[in-house]
């Protein structure tokens, strides 16, 4: 995954390199895309940068335990795209990763 | 920088801003948002966005505040560190904080800790919250959450404000000194007991967390984050259950709506603490020279980050200073952010926000504040009521 399309809840759209190891979190945090707040910084404790799946999804990791008990606890409904956007990383294979950003994450 | 009068706030006077601190933030934020402050010997920085900057930015604005006299109290806490060496140090304690267990282990220990504390005083009709409820209903909880099993709940609250008031200790008072050594002795007496039958008992508490850890924490760093969680895991839900409870009071039109739908009550809690954040302001230090909200900071300025100030933005949230569980949901900061995003954000979610508040206005009917005896509010660094006489029908 090498860039991420950013869907926003106003039908805005976001296109931005996404460099290996980086995560989708904090490149959207750097570059101000509303809807994405990240408050924990990364550490999977808050829930607040919950984003939707659309399209990449075959190169992202596994939910792991944090992860899943944390999606339970957002704004908005969790469906089974549902990610944290501190989870996902940038990697070496070039590719799109396409993530919804919900309506609310507070 | 300090000599330039325009940034320079010499006005501002520690006396106003413990009796009243919003008049003050709302002024700064308007016209000096990064300012030097002389009475408190700090840069405050009272924005929301300057607030949010800068907490995205811990490789600039450092945590690790030089001379400190929390490190001189408590020893080096994680609170204190940046980097690795805090992430270390905090990935021990996450696990035990993470919502899935507060929710399936400890929601039944509060709710008899809350239930217990309201069944001792139901009858009289009349109670003082700080005293006969929030205080005791946070000690009790932080002591059962700590695994500190042994030791009285009034001794725990001795502590922590014994340590609270050497790290205010600027003055440089003897006494305080004296009673914050004796704090920090009981509390390193106590673990003595506990760490070795931790070791071999492990159970679902903060102290068995950090022992049994993947990468389990030195007797030192236990000690020194065990005293910086005493310290500050106490008055904070004391402080929002109380604020909460005067909100609700103070506006019965937004407890008619809680009580019709509960699942109003978490957006209570997150208004309660955007409202009257319970920790006001905490330190930071630059690193390096850097620009923050038009201000050019020196390397080594010791800031203060006003969150007090920042949840109350109007750049932000609209009518700030009314208590609104209905209004338009934005993130505020009473909980900080970045790497030390606050560790206890869950527990006090669900502790206050799910089982002290809903408790207190379903078994107490008609709770009502006593006319002529108001609630009385006290603090910046820490702010919450620090008396709320309360009536009820019984």
């Amino acid at each position: 995954m090498s860039e991420v399309l950013f869907l926003g809840p106003d039908g805005s759209e976001t296109l931005l390199a996404l460099a290996e190891g980086e995560t989708v979190m904090r490149v959207a945090t750097a570059h101000g895309v509303a809807g994405i707040i990240g408050e924990c910084g990364g550490a999977a404790m808050c829930a607040t940068c919950h984003v939707y799946v659309e399209g990449g999804v075959g190169g992202l990791p596994a939910v792991n335990d944090a992860e899943n008990e944390m999606l339970d606890c957002t704004a908005s409904p969790r469906r089974g795209t549902s990610r944290l956007s501190c989870q996902l990383r940038g990697g070496r294979e070039p590719g799109r990763l396409v993530v919804r950003i919900p309506p609310t994450q507070v | 920088m300090a000599s330039d009068a325009t940034c320079l706030d010499e006005g501002v006077r520690l006396a106003d801003l413990m009796d009243d601190p919003y008049p003050i933030y709302r002024s700064l934020r308007r016209s000096r948002p990064v300012c030097w402050v002389p009475a408190a010997a700090r840069y405050f920085v009272t924005r929301h966005a300057d607030i949010t900057y800068l907490e995205r930015h811990p490789d600039i604005f450092s945590a690790d505040e030089t001379p400190s006299l929390m490190k001189r109290v408590m020893g080096h806490t994680m609170l204190r560190k940046d980097g690795a060496a805090h992430k270390r140090e905090r990935a021990a304690c996450e696990p035990t904080l993470r919502p899935g267990i507060i929710r399936s282990h400890w929601m039944p220990v509060f709710a008899k800790i809350v239930d217990d504390l309201i069944g001792s005083f139901i009858a009289r009709g009349e109670a003082e919250l700080f005293e006969d409820f929030a205080a005791p209903c946070a000690s009790r909880a932080l002591a059962a959450l700590l695994g500190f099993a042994n030791t009285h709940p009034k001794d725990l609250a001795r502590w922590s404000q014994a340590m609270m008031d050497a790290t205010g200790n600027y003055a440089d008072d003897p006494e305080v000194w004296r009673r914050s050594e004796q704090a920090t002795a009981g509390i390193d007496a106590a673990l003595d007991d506990l760490i070795p039958h931790l070791t071999t008992n492990p159970d679902h508490s903060l102290v068995s967390g950090m022992i049994h850890a993947a990468d389990p924490l030195t007797r030192e760093e236990i000690s020194a984050n065990v005293k910086v969680i005493i310290g500050g895991g106490l008055n904070e839900p004391r402080d929002a259950i109380l604020s909460g409870a005067v909100g609700l009071l103070q506006n019965p039109a937004q407890l008619e709506m809680v009580e019709a739908d509960p699942a109003l009550w978490r957006s209570v809690f997150e208004e309660t603490i955007r409202w009257v954040a319970p920790i006001g302001m905490y330190p930071r230090q630059t690193i390096g020279a850097v620009e923050l909200g038009g201000m050019m900071l020196p390397a080594g300025a010791r800031l203060g980050v006003v969150v007090g100030s920042g949840c109350r933005d109007e750049a932000v949230f609209d009518d700030p200073d009314a208590f609104d569980i209905g209004r338009e949901k934005k993130p505020h900061v009473a909980f900080g952010g970045g790497p030390h995003f606050c560790l206890g954000a869950w527990v006090a979610r669900l502790q206050v926000g799910e089982i002290a508040l809903p408790a207190l206005f379903r078994r107490l009917r008609g709770l009502r504040l006593v006319d002529g005896d108001p609630p009385v509010w006290a603090g910046w660094v820490f702010r919450g009521p620090t008396r709320v006489p309360v009536r009820w029908t019984y």
